[in-house]
């Protein structure tokens, strides 16, 4: 006979009071116990009458689940208890497989941690490191003199770590995550760029002895420059990239047949990626911005490597990269919520971006499980963990299907963690671990869990009583909260992207045509497009007979068309730092890694007639990074802005920047410090990659062993191999003509002088080398090396016979290169015609990309631009912007963009205090007031320069 | 009653100056300008008129005059425009912006009235031929650092000493108003931790910082009060370089650009009633009504900043003088006091040309670089037009001057010819004539 519910509940809850009296030590006890200490209870139970939710897909009503010694016996449909178990009466129960967190990140120290950006963390990196990569110069000053052990030469690579060095999960935390219903989570250790391996643990009381099960924890790479030492390569966004790029390269090279290698000396950095690169162990990457999440999963895909992704709930800007990610993602709910701000009008200063992310962060689950994504969820960064089950039920408000969620919960990070064996599901032979929740839903945050259960032993819920006495009280409370503005207001950034249709053929007529070729400026003339080239420019052009497709006549009577503007010098669309600035030779690290689609620069350039930028590193080092050239496709991800046909290029730098001058007086020992240094590192880093080049060519044919691949070595040989086109930052006209000859010693062509300002003085040697001048007007006079420069040295190194383009160099001036244009006639009369194609032509030329791009010429990309009136007058303004036959820029488009944003965020707002007005007053304290602050305000990375200029020195 | 009205300068204080300047650089010759379109800002353009200068004056200006001349200068196909005024600048107080020691521009403290700038101010700067050669005749240079700055000075840019670009020394105290916007920056993300407020602390700063502002200005009257009546009063430097202001001899320049913060000032300073002349006025064209309202001019240093609000229009900034001028506000134009403004100060005009592009009234545009700043400053019967008695300050340009193209090719500062070279016209030259280099072959 079964005792009646009621009384089996007294009973129930006497008995949660009662152990949690005795506390968990005796879940420990031997099965006979000292004399004195109660021996353990036995491991035989049924639970009766409960809904047991086996898997996602399978749910069993009124069933009986049977476990014995810690694991999972039977479910059976049946009422039948297994004889001689201890049997529970659960009707009105549902039993959840136990939940695992596949992401939960420690500190050594056993703090909360929240990585990326969203802390500064300590940099107090300990981590065994030796090595090479500290070209700095002076003896004594190498980051890393490797007398911390064999590992990598950084101290933020340190893949052999373990979480299990430092065991930091304490009670206090594995109690919290069992009143949540979580019995398993995977431990991540939490410092550095390769963070090491992580472990998989039970939360039940036990010593850690009992409760690891699976050193084979994942591997942990993070998109982070904030670790490491103060001046310790990398410390930018690129960096970090390049240095896994490199790290795995290594580890490529080490798991090689020994026999190929150079030098097969073990080291455990490298060590511990063997599994890695072989496949057999999964890496969870944490990349800290959407289009990075895009990045980390070509890169991971290049090297072959398993990966999971940390979603940054930040999914919702570019929905349609995200989807191209063929992996896991790991998903917080750490939505935001609203924060308190002093004053009404507070609200009207905050960002639509930041009221889009806090409307959309909820269906942030729904939108990756809708795109087919693996789904796992996690308690990462929730600061509060008590309202994980009131985010998840947002989450699933909002669309996420709640076996999904179950999935997300069990089945997918049990797989995630390889430990699908033992866990994730109720299934016989498994882990005995499962939540008991009153009521029919885990879901439903005021359905309180009675207990959880781990390795088949109890361990009840304390707040069981005091949580149903107040989700009742809570219910009348609540009422009419999350009904009318329960649903999304915010748009997605998509559709600030009207759809682009290109038409198959385009003829504009009766243009003033201002062609930037042979053909000079042609009045009433018109300009035939077919998808996307021009066919021909001329005048009283015909559509021709062939098949047109759809077709658009254009008259432009009155106005004046020119090629694309190009910016040869940009920065506008870089995110996670300029420069990577730690050493001399950053040649590594890519541009291309961090473009920023995402910034509305591209749009602010769009509307000034720009269409192609050249993005460069900054100034910092002799060597700086690689550099990307981008078409200003509005509304492309990274990929799809890249002017793939364009060859490659690297940024060098002279003068005060790279030699610290201006950096304050304790940057006085990296080397160079002077003009003299700057042509010794040069010629050392490329004698070097001729020792590099010839190793491999020897390799190559047979002779001596495989060398090491170096990314920083494999750029420079593309440049001594005339592949990557050199842009060098450079002022005063002894540093450039000593650069020059330095460069022509090693056979090299310089691609471009950038700004240039003395070049005027030197323009025949300029000439003569073949050398673009890529210049400014304006910039002179702000820091000494610029004191000698002219506003006429453009139209000076022109009349001289040097290839010259004005550039921008910021993100303000990108918007109106055609008035820069004009100031070559201003300064020093150079005709109208030819200072025009310092903005299209000319800078083409320089970045070798004029067979396709900077003129109006048959065969062509259509790249061009439609004005008012001359483009070099100053009342002239951009009408229509177009890339290859498609408009990405006209004002109608832009009315009617600015009006959907203004209403949206007037919507959003009026939400926004809506909901405000809801919030307990009394109740927060300063600490939960800082959380929300922090994750309300928390600034993409794709926007953290909206309205700043960059230059070369940022 | 409205204090620190420029619109009534006493007389005396004028006259002073002016007879202070004239015995600097008396040329007793006339010039005879013939030909040019005459652009007077006041009276319309003429398309071919001439302009006599005597005595350093505007004697007259006429369709054709015939009166004989030491010099005739014939302006056919030429433009003549009075000559542009840089306000707000940082122009002279410094040379080299990465250079610490050729520095002026800012000061340490934050209540410092009694700082002056024209006593920084170096006359052989290289930066001021450079301005010069692009059509600025005279500049506002402006003290930086702290809450109330100092007072700025008008001089003109060509003279052998500081004394001789004086124009006036003291054209107005400049207060710069607080930020009325929270820092969203979380804690844990901020270079200062200790320095880091919570929103709630922001919150009531923003208030304790204009009762400050209140609570200075007040002790600055009750104290020229007391010494009025009691002359025994010992003198205060501090308090005592307040007293042109008290007296409302010369104007406050409040400088402000977010909304909140201008509303701020605007409605602290009719509260007060104080006059005031909004400096900067990024968002000022959202608060156009309020402004014309309050009959405030704008000194507008933002046509080419980058839109702030992610839900702006792209030209927004571009668009703002026109905002302003059709509400009414009267808008001047001024390259402001960033690190790179000094040296690019000669783009002045381009910034006026871009809000032309973008709607506003050409005549509208070329005021607000000439007759506006003049009568801001209380230089309206001295400067920024080509009326007969008016300082012979001018420019000609072999085109517009909006017209970003079109080159200056004849200055007069006070009916003086003045030198168009500079630095770079130097270099250029100097490169231009470089021998051209033989190479083999």
């Amino acid at each position: 006979m079964k005792p009646n519910s009621n009384r089996w509940q007294a009973i129930l809850t006497g008995l949660a009071f009662c152990s949690s009296l005795i506390t968990y030590a005796n879940d420990n006890r031997p099965a006979v116990a000292p004399p004195g200490h109660p021996p353990r209870p036995q491991g035989f139970h049924s639970f009766v009458g409960a809904n047991v939710i086996v898997s996602p897909s399978l749910t069993v009503t009124n069933a009986t689940l049977v476990i014995n010694n810690g694991k999972v016996v039977s479910v059976s449909p049946s009422k039948e208890a297994a004889s001689g178990s201890r049997i529970w009466d659960l009707k009105g129960y549902t039993i959840y497989p136990g939940f695992i967190d596949p992401y939960y990140v420690i500190s050594p120290d056993g703090s909360p941690v929240m990585t990326t950006r969203t802390t500064a963390e300590d940099h107090d990196a300990d981590h065994k490191a030796s090595g090479h990569w500290n070209f700095y110069g002076m003896p004594g000053d190498e980051l890393d003199p490797g007398d911390m052990g064999p590992g990598s030469s950084l101290s933020t690579v340190h893949p052999e770590y373990s979480v299990l060095d430092d065991w930091a999960f304490k009670s206090g935390h594995r109690e919290g995550l069992r009143n949540l219903g979580f019995t398993a989570v995977h431990l991540s250790p939490s410092k550095g760029i390769f963070r090491g391996k992580g472990a998989v643990s039970l939360t039940g009381e036990a010593s850690p002895n009992e409760l690891i099960q699976s050193n084979e924890g994942l591997q942990h790479i993070v998109f982070t420059s904030r670790d490491g030492k103060a001046n310790e390569y990398p410390k930018s966004l690129m960096g970090v990239i390049s240095a896994i790029r490199q790290t795995l390269l290594e580890a490529q090279d080490f798991t090689r047949n020994p026999s190929q290698n150079t030098s097969q000396v073990y080291n455990p950095s490298l060590k511990a990626l063997e599994p890695v690169i072989g496949g057999k162990t999964r890496v969870l990457i944490e990349p800290g911005s959407v289009l990075m999440a895009s990045r980390a999963s070509s890169l991971m895909e290049v090297f072959g490597v398993r990966y999971g992704i940390i979603a940054t709930g930040q999914e919702w800007r570019r929905p349609d990269l995200i989807k191209q990610i063929e992996a896991p993602m790991i998903v917080p709910v750490n939505f935001p919520e609203i924060p308190k701000l002093p004053e009404d009008d507070d609200w009207e200063a905050v960002s639509l971006d930041l009221l889009r992310n806090w409307d959309w962060a909820p269906e942030t689950p729904a939108l990756l499980a809708s795109q087919g994504h693996q789904l796992a969820l996690t308690l990462y960064s929730l600061n509060d963990q008590k309202k994980f089950r009131e985010k998840l039920k947002q989450a699933i408000d909002r669309g996420l299907p709640k076996q999904t969620a179950i999935a997300a919960l069990t089945t997918v990070p049990a797989e995630l963690c390889g430990l699908s064996e033992s866990m994730g599901t109720l299934v016989a032979g498994k882990l005995a671990n499962f939540t008991i929740v009153k009521g029919e839903d885990y879901f439903t945050p005021k359905n309180p869990i009675e207990s959880t259960w781990v390795q088949g032993r109890r361990y009840p819920n304390n707040q069981f009583e005091s949580d149903q006495d107040k989700n009742s009280k809570d219910e009348n409370k609540k009422k009419d909260i999350n009904t009318e503005y329960s649903k999304r207001f915010a748009r997605s950034p998509l559709e600030d992207h009207p759809s682009k249709q290109r038409p198959d053929t385009l003829l504009i007529k009766n243009a003033t045509l201002w062609t930037s070729s042979f053909m000079g400026i042609l009045e009433r003339g018109d300009l035939l497009i077919q998808h996307g080239h021009i066919i021909e420019v001329g005048k009283n052009l015909e559509l021709p007979e062939s098949d047109l497709g759809s077709c658009l006549v254009i008259d432009a009577t009155g106005k004046h068309l020119t090629p694309g503007l190009i910016d040869a010098h940009s920065h506008s669309m870089i995110m996670g730092g300029v420069n990577e600035g730690t050493m001399p030779s950053t040649a590594m690290v890519r541009i291309e890694d961090v473009i920023n689609s995402e910034t509305d620069n591209i749009y602010y350039q769009l509307a000034g007639g720009l269409t192609i930028a050249n993005l460069l590193h900054g100034s910092a080092n002799p060597i700086g990074g690689q550099n990307a050239i981008i078409k200003l496709k509005w509304g492309e991800g990274p990929d799809g802005l890249m002017f793939k046909e364009a060859p490659g290029g690297i940024k060098f730098a002279l003068g005060e920047n790279v030699k610290q001058s201006n950096w304050g007086d304790n940057k006085k020992t990296r080397f160079p410090q002077s003009r003299m240094g700057v042509p010794v590192f040069y010629e050392n880093r490329f004698t070097a990659a001729q020792h590099y080049q010839q190793a491999w060519s020897r390799f190559k044919s047979g002779h001596g062993a495989r060398p090491k691949r170096d990314l920083e070595m494999d750029c420079l040989v593309e440049i001594l191999e005339g592949k990557r086109w050199i842009h060098c930052h450079s002022y005063r006209q002894d540093e450039i003509l000593v650069f020059l000859r330095v460069m022509e010693r090693f056979g090299v062509q310089v691609g471009t002088l950038q700004h240039v300002l003395e070049g005027y003085k030197i323009a025949d040697e300029i000439a003569e080398h073949g050398a673009g001048a890529s210049c400014f007007t304006d910039w002179w006079a702000y820091k000494f090396e610029v004191i000698d420069a002219i506003p006429y040295a453009g139209s000076l190194m022109h009349e001289r016979g040097a290839l010259v383009s004005f550039n921008s160099d910021d993100s303000d001036l990108a918007r109106r290169m055609n008035l820069e244009a004009a100031k070559a006639v201003k300064y020093g009369n150079t005709p109208p015609e030819e200072a025009l194609n310092f903005v299209t032509r000319y800078p083409a030329q320089q970045l070798r990309i004029d067979h396709l791009v900077g003129s109006l010429e048959k065969g062509k990309h259509a790249d061009f631009v439609l004005w008012s009136g001359s483009p070099l007058d100053s009342r002239s303004t951009c009408l229509e912007t177009w890339i290859e036959g498609v408009k990405y820029f006209d004002l109608y488009t832009d009315k009617e963009r600015t009006k959907l944003r203004t209403g949206e965020k007037a919507k959003l707002l009026e939400k926004v205090k809506k909901e405000a007005g809801y919030q307990n007053e009394s109740t927060e304290s300063e600490e939960e007031m800082e959380q929300k602050w922090r994750h309300f305000f928390n600034l993409a990375l794709e926007k953290q320069n909206e309205g700043r200029i960059l230059h070369c020195d940022d | 009653m409205k204090q620190g009205l420029i619109r009534i300068l006493k007389p005396s204080l004028l006259l002073s100056l002016l007879a202070f300047n004239n015995a600097a650089s008396t040329l007793a010759e006339s010039i005879l300008l013939k030909n040019g379109t005459v652009h007077t800002i006041t009276m319309g353009d003429m398309e071919q008129g001439d302009v006599l200068i005597e005595n350093n004056r505007i004697s007259l200006v006429a369709r054709s005059i015939d009166t004989p001349a030491d010099q005739v200068i014939d302006l056919e196909g030429k433009h003549l425009y009075p000559g542009m005024i840089a306000m707000t600048t940082t122009l002279g107080l410094l040379e080299i912006n990465a250079v610490r020691s050729t520095l002026d521009t800012t000061e340490v403290g934050q209540w410092t009235p009694e700082i002056l700038s024209w006593r920084a101010i170096n006359p052989d700067s290289e930066l001021i031929p450079v301005a010069r050669a692009n059509g600025i005749t005279h500049a506002q240079p402006i003290p930086l650092g702290g809450r109330l700055s100092g007072q700025s000075s008008v001089i003109q840019l060509d003279g052998w000493t500081i004394e001789d670009l004086m124009i006036r020394p003291a054209a107005g105290l400049h207060l710069f108003w607080p930020s009325m916007s929270l820092n969203h920056t979380p804690k844990a993300l901020s270079h200062n931790f200790s320095s880091w407020k919570n929103p709630k602390e922001q919150a009531k700063e923003r208030k304790t910082q204009i009762a400050q502002i209140t609570e200075f200005f007040e002790s600055a009257k009750a104290y020229v009060r007391r010494k009025d009546a009691d002359d025994s009063t010992l003198a205060v430097p501090n308090w005592e370089s307040t007293r042109a202001w008290v007296k409302g001899d010369i104007p406050l320049f409040i400088h402000a650009n977010e909304k909140r913060q201008i509303k701020s000032a605007v409605e602290w300073s009719m509260e007060e009633k104080y006059s005031m002349v909004l400096v900067g006025g990024r968002d000022a064209w959202m608060l156009a009504d309020l402004l014309a309202r309050n009959e405030i001019p704008v000194i507008y240093e933002h046509t080419f900043t980058l839109p702030q609000q992610d839900v702006a229009p792209y030209d927004v900034q571009f668009k703002a003088p026109k905002v302003l001028v059709d509400a009414g506000v009267q808008v001047i134009f001024s390259e402001g006091s960033n690190r790179f403004a000094a040296s690019a100060v000669r783009n002045l005009p381009n910034s006026a040309a871009q809000a032309v592009a973008f709607g506003l009234d050409k005549n509208m545009a070329i005021k607000g670089l000439t007759i506006h700043p003049a009568q801001l400053l209380g230089l309206e019967k001295v400067l920024g037009s080509i009326e007969t008695g008016k300082e012979a300050s001018l420019i000609a340009l072999n085109g517009e001057l909006l017209d970003i193209r079109a080159q200056v090719t004849h200055m007069w500062i006070q009916g003086k010819p003045v030198s168009l070279s500079s630095r770079h016209t130097r270099l250029y030259e100097k490169y231009r004539n470089r021998p051209r280099k033989h190479t083999e072959n």
